[in-house]
């Protein structure tokens, strides 16, 4: 079964150049019950694809193409006003880039769960309070301590979890963490990890991790989507994508990753730097400039997503590297 | 060389809620820096990482104990008089981002330390032009491309690299780099980290690298020491390769343990050693300061503080009663 299912979304943002895309007809499914991590460096549209699952991508951008269907309310695009705030919070969780800062300062945790709770209806707030306290003592804090606590009294950790009950109090289903454990230290980092996993095997969530990190993917993500500007260049099982990666841009990324253990020198930085809105290819492969596999057709020809497997993989060297072995069996 | 014996630093809390408050944020650290050498503090958030690599680079004072800079004693000298010594230590900040004045070209960034030095060396505004193109080419930028640009105009892995250039201005003999990837893309890190270790090896430089993921520490050279420290003091220190292939320490182990495993590529290490809750959890007694979080500690933990020492069969320092290798690095499955 489906919980998400996005269907060639498509998110423009207005500059003086016109207006560009952030993300371009990107399809993914989120599997019921399953956690997908998306990995991509800065810029490349992870955070817009994930605030378009709340529908809430800011002017200057808008979606302008394409669908998010979300299991019990229909297409999220189509969703105004007050029941897109319903839909908000109640079917689906939000876990902001840096909850750390995104808690008011002026207000104690209790007083802001207090609002989110009259703000969606809740009639029973008590039962709302007592809720957070179980969320929060199942991360291993004291609960009632901490809704009354103020922002700055909590350590980075601490406000991440709460930012994790908050997002789960109304009882929503699926839940998108934007880079949750950046700015968090390496125990801090794996305590949290273990937290999400825990929670969402528990409450048989629909989680989505956005991260710039491949490590936090693999270590909480069944699923895992490699984004490169704008466009989704890889998809499948993590561990089958980490130990063979098909797309050149996945396995650049992987090899750049710092590793305790093996040869120094095997490790290496990708060549370039990562496109910004304004350099990102209009037409042909986004990832060419950097690609050691680079062809004539990548110029030209936008790669479609190809099936390998259960691996989606958008580039034209790996379709002729899989066409070539199909001939030779 | 860099050498400090008993740092110590005490923080006075302010404001009428934790006033007069203390944390000790070191508790007599020693460490050595030999010339072009390359060292690592490691951490976790809190842990008085910051605060020792600010002291070194002339940043902080501290309350106790000896800094040396090529055998000049520091704590004699009056402020002034440590300038010299200290000018040849240099910051490399975390953010790139806000290290940068948005308002002033590359050019004008790196102009004006230049300015100075010529000045100091009696050399011509000629030689400024010259030296800013050769230090932005010796952090691998192209001069023509970068000098004209603003700050937003790179990206951030450039941007650190026009930070290392300002800092090479003044001709440093260290470079100390309070987590200078961490907020650069997973995809850049490495080409940081590279070119750190190639200013060790060009041009003699040491570099301090402090961090809170381990496995960074090992791409600035791995002949490098590392210097594990938990709340203020150091608990393990050795050579980088030795520490993180057979660290003795529970608290390092439990570091190395929390890096994330790449599933696939990678098993995790048979033993991995969880922490008991986070730092708050810890206090301040006359015990192993790691024994309230420590899976392996015994009354005698709780009772003595134990000293870094070398105890026989483990190469490196170690402040702990119980060292035991454990198995907590995950070990490549095969070669990608």
């Amino acid at each position: 079964m489906t919980a998400v299912r996005i269907d060639g979304l498509t998110v423009v943002y207005k500059t003086p150049l016109g207006e560009l895309p952030a993300v371009r007809d990107v399809s993914l499914e989120l599997p019921a019950g399953s956690i997908t991590g998306i990995v991509g460096e800065s810029g490349s549209g992870k955070s817009t694809l994930a605030l378009s699952l709340l529908n809430a991508v800011q002017p200057p951008g808008r979606i302008a193409a394409g669908s998010v269907e979300i299991g019990g309310l229909g297409d999220i695009v189509g969703l105004k006003g007050e029941r897109l705030r319903q839909a908000r919070g109640a079917k689906i969780g939000y876990v902001f880039q840096a909850a750390q800062n995104s808690l008011n300062p002026l207000k104690t945790v209790g007083k802001q769960l207090l609002d989110l709770g009259r703000s969606h209806g809740v009639a029973d707030l008590r039962a709302l309070v007592r809720e957070a306290r179980e969320l929060l003592g199942r991360m291993g804090m004291d609960g009632a301590r901490v809704l009354d606590s103020y922002q700055h009294e909590l350590s980075g950790g601490m406000r991440q979890r709460v930012g994790i009950m908050l997002a789960l109090v109304l009882n929503a289903h699926v839940v998108v963490l934007d880079e949750p454990t950046t700015a968090l230290d390496m125990i801090t980092q794996a305590t949290i990890l273990k937290i999400i996993r825990e929670i969402h095997a528990e409450r048989g969530l629909t989680t989505l991790v956005i991260t710039h990190d491949i490590g936090v993917v693999a270590e909480v993500a069944d699923r895992l989507a490699v984004m490169y500007g704008g466009r989704l260049v890889e998809q499948g099982p993590t561990r089958e994508v980490l130990a063979s990666p098909r797309h050149p841009y996945t396995r650049g990324l992987i090899r750049a990753i710092p590793r305790l253990t093996g040869d120094i020198g095997l490790a290496q930085a990708l060549p370039g730097r990562p496109p910004t809105l304004a350099t990102v290819p209009r037409e042909g492969c986004v990832f060419r400039e950097r690609c050691p596999l680079r062809m004539e057709v990548c110029e030209s020809v936008d790669p479609p997503s190809a099936a390998y497997g259960e691996r989606l993989v958008a580039c034209h060297a790996t379709a002729m590297a899989g066409a070539t072995r199909e001939e030779t069996a | 060389m860099i050498t400090g014996t008993g740092i110590t630093k005490t923080f006075r809390q302010r404001g009428h809620v934790l006033g007069g408050q203390t944390v000790q944020a070191l508790r007599g650290v020693d460490f050595a820096i030999p010339k072009g050498g390359a060292a690592s503090f490691i951490g976790e958030s809190g842990c008085g990482k910051t605060t020792l690599g600010r002291i070194i680079a002339g940043l902080e004072s501290w309350d106790a104990g000896e800094i040396t800079i090529d055998g000049a004693a520091m704590s004699p000298l009056k402020p002034k008089a440590r300038q010299p010594y200290f000018r040849r230590i240099q910051m490399i900040h975390q953010d790139p981002y806000s290290a940068l004045n948005p308002t002033r070209t590359i050019h004008q960034t790196l102009h004006a330390p230049l300015k100075l030095r010529a000045r100091q060396t009696g050399r011509s505004a000629a030689w400024v032009e010259e030296r800013a193109a050769e230090v932005l080419t010796l952090v691998g930028l192209d001069p023509g491309a970068v000098l004209g640009r603003y700050p937003h105009q790179l990206s951030g892995g450039m941007r650190q690299r026009v930070v290392i250039a300002r800092a090479l201005t003044v001709d440093p003999e260290m470079l100390v780099a309070d987590e200078a990837v961490s907020m650069i893309d997973v995809s850049l890190r490495l080409g940081i980290l590279g070119l750190l270790k190639d200013l060790r090896e060009r041009l003699g430089v040491s570099v301090l690298f402090i961090t809170h993921d381990v496995a960074t520490a090992r791409y600035i050279g791995d002949d490098g020491e590392l210097y594990v420290i938990y709340r203020g003091q150091v608990v393990e220190h050795g050579r980088v390769d030795t520490v993180i292939s057979e660290p003795v320490h529970p608290y390092t182990q439990a570091l190395l343990s929390a890096i994330p495993v790449l599933h696939g590529l990678e098993e995790p290490g048979a033993q991995p050693v969880v922490p008991a809750g986070g730092p708050e959890a810890a206090v301040d007694d006359a015990g192993c300061l790691f024994a309230a979080r420590c899976p392996f500690r015994t009354e005698r933990c709780l009772a003595e503080r134990p000293t870094l020492q070398v105890t026989a069969g483990v190469p490196q320092e170690h402040a702990c009663f119980h060292p035991e290798r454990r198995s907590v690095v995950a070990r490549p499955l095969a070669e990608v």
